[in-house]
C-alpha cells in the first residue's frame, strides 16, 4: 500500500519532504500532548464501529410504513413575484399526491430568525406569500409515493413570474449597507482607545483590503427530514444541531404547541454550522404531510442546497495596522463590509478574533451589513474568524516582512498572555505562546530562510513556509443532564446519559464516554449516551460555536458528583461503582449547568427555544481556544500549482477530552482550510442572481490527493475556571488561521501577496 | 424522470437494428455516466435507449497488430491500465487515468467517452439560463458571463463552449481513427473529423449519425507514442476536468534532433484541438527550455480570451512546455 506521502509524490506533489513526524493514532492524550502525563485510557471513536457497519441512523435513514417523498420546485428568476403556476402536468405523474404551491394565509406562518430572537435559519418562510426573494428559493412542494415520481413532477411544475431588480454582490447597484452598531444595538463596535489617533502617528503603517467569496458548507449528509403525525402529534426525524429550535420553530409556524412536537436526530452526517436551526422547508413539509396523511421525507438535493442552505458570506475587510519599529504592534482598525439578506440582519464579530489576538492597546472596528438578494448567510465552520484572520495574520506577515523580524519572534512578542484586551478581565487560560513554540518545533523553523524566493528544491519548486495564528471563542450553553445507573452484575454496571448535544460526527458520544469511564470506573461498554432526542432531556439546546464539549460535560460531571454523593461515595478520586451499585436498585437523577453568570431566566429562555449561547466574555474573565499553523506550501516553476505537501497543527483547546476525535476535528479543520483557501469560492453570475456554482463540480472542494501530512499536537492543559472539566473548544479554532499560513507561504514562496480568497493558480502564474 | 424503453442488445447486429427501429431521439447507452446524467438534468430526453454494455465484441483490446485495436465498449479502467497501452502510449494511457474518478473509469466505455458533452455551466444549469447549445436560438450566457473555463479556440458568436473529454485530445494527438457501423453504412473516420466547431449550430457536436455505432477506436503504432504524456492541469490534483491539457509524443534521434512531434491541446477548445505549427516549429530542433516554450506560444498564437479565461493562454503555453520536456524524457530514453 503506497502511503499518501509517497502517493502525492508519485503525482508529482511533493518532492523531498523535510522529516515530519506525524502522530498516528494516539491512544492518549499523553501521546499527543508529549510533555503531558495522563493516566486514563481514553476511548477511540465509540460509533466507529456501527459507522463502518453502516448502523448509524442519520435523518433521512428513517422509512416509517406508507412513506411518502416530496420534491422541492425552486424560483429560476433572481427576485420578483409567481404570478401563475401550471401544475397540471404534475399532477398528472402518476403516484403523485399533493402539488403544494402558496399555502393560504393562516395555515402556515413564518417563523423568525435564530439571530433575532427566534429559530429559524432566516426570518422569510417561502411559499406563505407570491415572494420570490432570491434565485433558488422554494417555491412549491411536490409529494409522490416515490421519490422518481416526486422528481418528475417537481420538473414539470411550471410558474409564470413578475421579475425585479436584483443585487447579489458586495459591489452591485440596489445593495443598501447598513452600520451594524445603529441596526442591531445588542452587536455594537468593538472600540478600544483612540486608534485612528494612535494609527496616524505610528512609526510603521500598513493598509490593506482583503475580499473574501462567499462560501457554502457542504456535509456529506444533505439537509433531510422525515415527518409524521401521530395523530395531533408531530414526529420529525431530522439531521440537526439544534433539536430545540427545530421544535419550536414547526410549532409555531404550524400554530401548535411545542409539546406536541417531538425532534429525534440521533446523528448528523456533518453540519458545520448549516444545521444550527429550523430549515424552511420543516414548515411545508410538515404542512404536506397532514395533507396527504402519511409520513413524507425530504431530502434537498445537491444543487438546491447551494440556495437551501445558510452560507459563509461574502466580505471585504480593510485593516489598518500601526507599530513601531521594534515591532510592537500599537493600533489596529478593522473595518468590515459583508453580506445579508434583504429579510435579516445576520450580525458579523470579526473583532471579536481581532480586538484580543495580540496586545494592542488601541483598536476600533467596524461592521457594515450589506443587504444582498439571496438566502440569509449563517454560521459555517469559524464563520468570522476565518476570515478575520486572514486579513489580520497575513497583514502581520506583511509588517514582519516589512521590519526584517521573523513572523514568529514578532507574534510571541504582541502576545497578550494574561489579560483580554477588549473586555479588560484576565483570560481563563491562554497558550498560545506555547502553541508557536511547540509548532515551530516540529515544523523546523528554524531552518527557514526569511528571503523571498530564497527556498528551493532541486528540480527548481519553490518553497514556501508560513506561520499564522487563530483564536476562537470558548463559549458555553446551559445543559441539562439525566444520569441512569443499573447494576450488571457485582463488576458492570450501566451508565445512561442523556444529555442536551448533538453528535455531528464531531465526537460528543466519545468524550462523554471518556468522561464517564475515567470517573466512575465503569466500562465504555457499559456507557450509553443519548443525545439529540427530545423525548429525552428537553431542551436539546443548539451545539454549535463549538460548545458542545464544554456544555455537556460540566453538567454530566455535576450529576456524577450527585450521584456518588447519594451512594456514600468519595467526592473526587477513582470509585468502583460497579462495586458501590451491585445489588442496588438503579439510580435515576438529574443535574443542569449554565455559562458563568448566566443568570437563572436563561433556563426560560431555553425552555422556549431560544439561544443561550455566552462567551467568551464572562462576568469575571474571558476564555478562547488557541491555535498555531505552519504551513509549506511547493509551487512548481514552470506550471505553478500551488501544494500544500506539510501542515504542523498546535492547539490549546483546554484539557483534551478525547484525544482520537480531538485529533481528528484539528486534521478536519486543517483540510478545510486548505479548502476553503485554495479552492473554495461561490461564484455570481450579476445577471441572473445566486448563486452559478451550484454544484460540487462549480464548487470545487479538495479531494484527497491534494492534503499531505498534517501533524496535530495538543497542548491539553486543563482551564482552570471556565468549567469543572477544564475544557475549552476546538472544532471551529482548528481551521482559524489556515488561510494566512498558506498565504504567507505562499508569499514566501513567490513573493505575492494575494489578498482574495480563493487563491488560485491564475494569482502566482 | 420521463419514461423510456430500455431495450439491451447481445450483439452488434441486435444494436445497430435496435437503434434503427427505435425512432427518432433513440441513444446508445454504454456505461451512462454522461448520458443518464443529462437525463437527469433532462438536457437528454431519449424516448428509447438501446444498451450495449453486454455486447461482447465491443469490449475487446487488442494490441497484436501495426494498430492499437480498441473496442468502444472497451471500460476507460480497463484501457488506462492495459500494460502495452501504458509501455507503447503513455499518453493515451494518462488521458484516461487523469479523467473523471475511478469509480467512473469502471463504468464508462472509452466510445462513450468521446462522445460526452460540455460542462459549461449555463449549458448543465437548467432552463433559467439562456443556452443555444440546450435550446438553439435562446442566445448564449457564457459569451459575457463566467467564462473562466471556456474555450480559447473554435467558438463562435453562438458558443464557446470547452470540449471537456481528455481521451479524445490524446487520440488526435496519435492520428486515430474510427469504424462506424450504421443500418446501411460501415465505414472508417478520422477522429479528426468526429467533432466539429459549434459555428452557428453549437447543438450538433459530431458528425456521426443518430444510429451510428462506435464500434472500435484504433491508434496507429508509432514511435511517438513511447515517448509520449498527456499532461493535464485543474483546479485540484484529481477528479476535475482540466483547465488546460496537453497531449504530446516525440521521437528524436540522433544528436538530440526531434523528428517526430505531436501536440494536441485539451480543454481549451470547442474540440480536440491539434496544433500543426507548433508540432512543425519543432521538427529538426532540440528540445530546450526555449524550443518547448516556443512551441507552446505557437500553439496558443491564435487563442481569444474572453473576461476570465485569459489566463489560460499562458497556462497553456506552460503546460505544452512542461509536456514536452516530460515527453523528451521518455523519446531519449
Ligand atoms: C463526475 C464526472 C467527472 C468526469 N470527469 C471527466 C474528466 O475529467 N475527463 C474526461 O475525459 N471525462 C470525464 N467525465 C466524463 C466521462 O468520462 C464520460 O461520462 C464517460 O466516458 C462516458 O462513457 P459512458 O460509457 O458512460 O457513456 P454513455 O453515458 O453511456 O454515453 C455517452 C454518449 O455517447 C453515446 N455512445 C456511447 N457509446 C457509443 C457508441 N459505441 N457508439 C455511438 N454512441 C455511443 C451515447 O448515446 C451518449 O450520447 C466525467 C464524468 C462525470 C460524471
Ligand atoms: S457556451 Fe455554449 S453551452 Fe455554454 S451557454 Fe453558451 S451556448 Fe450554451
Amino acid at each position: 500500500m503506497p502511503t499518501r506521502r509517497n502517493f502525492l509524490r508519485g503525482a508529482g506533489a511533493a518532492t523531498a519532504l523535510v522529516g515530519v513526524e506525524t502522530v498516528g493514532s494516539p491512544l492518549t492524550a499523553a501521546a499527543l500532548a508529549g510533555d503531558e502525563t495522563l493516566r486514563q485510557p481514553y476511548a477511540r471513536r465509540v460509533d466507529a464501529r456501527d459507522k463502518v457497519r453502516g448502523a448509524v441512523q442519520y435523518g433521512a435513514d428513517h422509512v416509517p410504513a406508507r412513506l411518502t417523498h416530496a420534491v422541492p420546485v425552486v424560483a429560476t428568476i433572481g427576485k420578483g413575484r409567481v404570478v401563475e403556476f401550471d401544475t397540471t402536468a404534475a399532477e398528472a405523474v402518476p403516484g403523485v399526491r399533493l402539488v403544494l404551491t402558496r399555502i393560504p394565509p393562516g395555515e402556515l406562518r413564518s417563523a423568525p430568525f435564530i439571530m433575532a430572537g427566534g429559530f429559524a435559519v432566516q426570518g422569510y418562510q417561502p411559499m406563505t406569500s407570491d415572494r420570490v426573494a432570491y434565485r433558488g428559493q422554494m417555491i412549491a412542494l411536490v409529494v409522490a409515493d416515490t421519490l422518481v415520481a416526486a422528481t418528475e413532477a417537481a420538473a414539470l411544475v411550471t410558474a409564470r413570474y413578475e421579475t425585479e431588480p436584483f443585487a447579489v454582490t458586495l459591489d452591485a447597484d440596489g445593495t443598501e449597507t447598513l452600520l451594524q452598531a445603529t441596526v442591531i444595538p445588542r452587536f455594537p463596535d468593538t472600540v478600544m482607545g483612540d486608534a485612528d489617533a494612535a494609527y496616524a502617528t505610528s512609526p510603521v503603517k500598513l493598509d490593506a483590503t482583503y475580499d473574501g467569496p462567499p462560501q457554502h458548507a457542504m456535509p456529506i449528509e444533505l439537509l433531510a427530514s422525515t415527518v409524521e403525525w401521530q395523530g395531533e402529534n408531530l414526529i420529525v426525524r431530522e439531521s440537526t444541531q439544534n433539536a430545540n429550535a427545530v421544535r419550536h420553530g414547526v410549532a409555531y409556524e404550524l400554530g401548535i404547541s411545542a409539546d406536541r412536537v417531538e425532534v429525534i436526530s440521533p446523528s448528523a452526517g456533518g453540519a458545520f454550522g448549516q444545521k444550527n436551526s429550523f430549515q424552511m422547508h420543516l414548515g411545508p413539509l410538515a404542512l404536506a404531510a397532514r395533507r396527504v396523511g402519511r409520513p413524507v421525507k425530504l431530502v434537498v438535493p445537491r444543487t438546491q442546497t447551494f440556495h437551501a442552505g445558510s452560507f459563509r458570506p461574502a466580505s471585504r475587510q480593510r485593516i489598518r495596522l500601526g507599530a513601531d519599529r521594534s515591532g510592537r504592534m500599537l493600533a489596529a482598525i478593522h473595518e468590515i463590509d459583508a453580506q445579508t439578506s434583504r429579510h435579516d440582519l445576520f450580525p458579523m464579530q470579526y473583532t471579536e478574533l481581532t480586538g484580543r489576538m495580540y496586545d494592542i492597546p488601541d483598536f476600533r472596528g467596524r461592521h457594515q451589513l450589506v443587504r444582498t438578494d439571496a438566502q440569509t448567510p449563517g454560521y459555517m465552520r469559524a464563520p468570522f474568524e476565518h476570515i478575520a484572520a486572514f486579513a489580520l495574520e497575513s497583514s502581520v506577515d506583511e509588517l514582519a516582512y516589512k521590519l526584517g523580524k521573523d513572523p514568529v519572534a514578532l507574534r510571541l512578542a504582541n502576545d497578550a498572555p494574561t489579560t483580554d484586551p477588549i473586555s479588560g478581565h484576565p483570560f481563563t487560560s491562554r497558550h498560545l505562546a506555547e502553541c508557536l513554540r511547540r509548532g515551530a518545533d516540529r515544523f523546523g523553523w528554524v531552518d527557514r530562510r526569511p528571503g523571498v524566493g530564497s527556498m528551493r528544491a532541486k528540480d527548481g519548486t519553490l518553497i514556501g513556509w508560513g506561520v499564522a495564528v487563530g483564536a476562537y471563542k470558548a463559549a458555553t450553553a446551559p445543559a441539562t443532564a439525566v444520569l441512569r445507573a443499573e447494576s450488571l452484575g457485582r463488576r458492570r454496571c450501566r451508565v445512561t446519559i442523556t444529555v442536551d448535544g448533538h453528535e455531528m460526527g464531531q465526537g460528543i458520544r466519545t468524550a462523554i464516554t471518556n468522561l464517564i469511564t475515567g470517573n466512575l470506573g465503569v466500562a465504555t461498554e457499559d456507557v450509553v449516551v443519548v443525545v439529540g432526542d427530545t423525548r429525552g432531556v428537553p431542551p436539546q439546546h443548539s451545539t454549535a460555536g463549538s460548545w458542545g464539549t464544554a456544555t455537556a460535560l460540566p453538567a454530566i460531571d455535576a450529576a456524577m458528583g450527585k450521584l456518588r454523593e447519594q451512594l456514600g461515595l468519595r467526592p473526587s478520586g477513582p470509585i468502583d461503582l460497579p462495586a458501590a451499585m451491585s445489588g442496588r436498585a438503579p439510580v435515576e437523577l438529574q443535574a443542569r449547568t449554565k455559562a458563568p453568570g448566566q443568570p437563572d431566566d436563561v433556563w426560560d429562555r431555553v425552555a422556549a427555544g431560544g439561544a443561550a449561547g455566552a462567551g467568551p466574555e464572562y462576568p469575571a474573565f474571558t476564555s478562547m481556544s488557541y491555535i498555531a499553523h505552519f504551513v509549506e506550501v511547493r509551487i512548481e516553476p514552470r506550471i505553478r500549482r500551488i501544494r500544500v505537501p506539510r501542515v504542523v497543527s498546535v492547539a490549546d483547546c483546554g484539557r483534551v477530552a478525547s484525544p482520537v476525535t480531538a485529533v481528528s476535528q484539528v486534521r478536519g479543520g486543517v483540510i478545510w482550510g486548505i479548502g476553503a483557501t485554495l479552492r473554495e469560492g461561490g461564484e455570481v453570475d450579476p445577471r441572473f442572481g445566486g448563486f452559478l456554482s451550484a454544484s460540487l463540480e462549480d464548487y470545487a472542494l479538495p479531494v484527497n490527493a491534494d492534503i499531505g501530512d498534517i501533524d496535530v499536537s495538543l497542548i491539553d492543559k486543563p482551564d482552570p475556571l471556565l468549567n469543572s472539566v477544564g475544557v475549552k473548544s476546538l472544532g471551529e479554532v482548528s481551521m482559524v488561521g489556515v488561510a494566512p499560513a498558506i498565504a504567507n507561504a505562499v508569499w514566501h514562496a513567490t513573493g505575492r501577496r494575494v489578498r482574495r480568497l480563493p487563491i488560485r493558480i491564475e494569482d502566482v502564474i | 424522470m420521463r419514461p423510456f424503453a430500455y431495450t439491451a442488445a447481445r450483439t452488434l447486429g441486435q444494436a445497430v437494428e435496435a437503434l434503427a427501429d427505435g425512432g427518432p431521439g433513440t441513444k446508445v447507452l454504454a456505461g451512462g455516466t454522461t448520458l443518464y446524467d443529462l437525463m437527469k438534468l433532462r438536457i437528454e430526453n431519449p424516448p428509447a435507449v438501446i444498451d450495449i454494455s453486454r455486447v461482447s465484441e465491443l469490449t475487446r483490446i487488442d494490441t497484436s497488430g501495426a494498430e492499437l485495436v480498441i473496442g468502444a465498449g472497451a471500460r476507460m479502467a480497463d484501457v488506462a491500465e492495459h500494460p502495452v497501452v501504458r509501455r507503447d502510449y503513455p499518453a493515451l494511457s494518462e488521458s484516461l487515468w487523469r479523467a473523471a474518478s475511478q469509480q467512473l473509469r469502471n463504468m464508462a466505455t472509452v466510445g462513450g467517452n468521446l462522445l460526452q458533452r460540455t460542462r459549461c455551466s449555463y449549458f448543465r444549469g437548467g432552463s433559467a439560463f439562456p443556452c443555444n447549445k440546450r435550446e438553439p436560438g435562446s442566445g448564449c450566457s457564457a459569451i459575457d458571463g463566467i467564462d473562466r473555463h471556456h474555450a480559447l479556440f473554435g467558438g463562435s458568436q453562438s458558443c464557446i463552449a470547452t470540449y471537456p473529454g481528455d481521451w479524445a485530445v490524446a487520440l488526435l494527438a496519435f492520428d486515430a481513427k474510427l469504424d462506424v457501423v450504421g443500418p446501411k453504412t460501415r465505414r472508417t473516420i478520422a477522429l479528426a473529423d468526429l467533432h466539429v466547431e459549434p459555428g452557428s449550430t453549437p447543438q450538433r457536436e459530431h458528425t456521426l449519425a443518430a444510429d451510428e455505432i462506435i464500434v472500435r477506436i484504433r491508434v496507429p503504432k508509432t514511435a511517438a507514442g513511447r515517448g509520449s504524456t498527456y499532461l493535464k492541469i485543474r483546479d485540484r490534483e484529481s477528479y476535475a476536468f482540466a483547465l488546460t491539457s496537453a497531449a504530446v509524443g516525440l521521437t528524436i534521434g540522433r544528436r538530440g534532433v526531434i523528428e517526430q512531434s505531436r501536440i494536441a491541446l485539451g480543454g481549451v477548445a470547442t474540440r480536440p484541438w491539434r496544433v500543426p505549427a507548433a508540432e512543425q516549429s519543432l521538427i529538426g530542433e532540440q528540445l530546450t527550455e526555449a524550443t518547448a516554450r516556443r512551441a507552446g506560444e505557437v500553439a496558443f498564437a491564435g487563442a481569444k480570451a474572453g473576461h476570465h479565461n485569459g489566463f489560460r493562454i499562458e497556462l497553456g503555453i506552460r503546460t505544452v512546455t512542461e509536456a514536452l520536456m516530460i515527453a523528451r524524457t521518455r523519446a531519449t530514453r
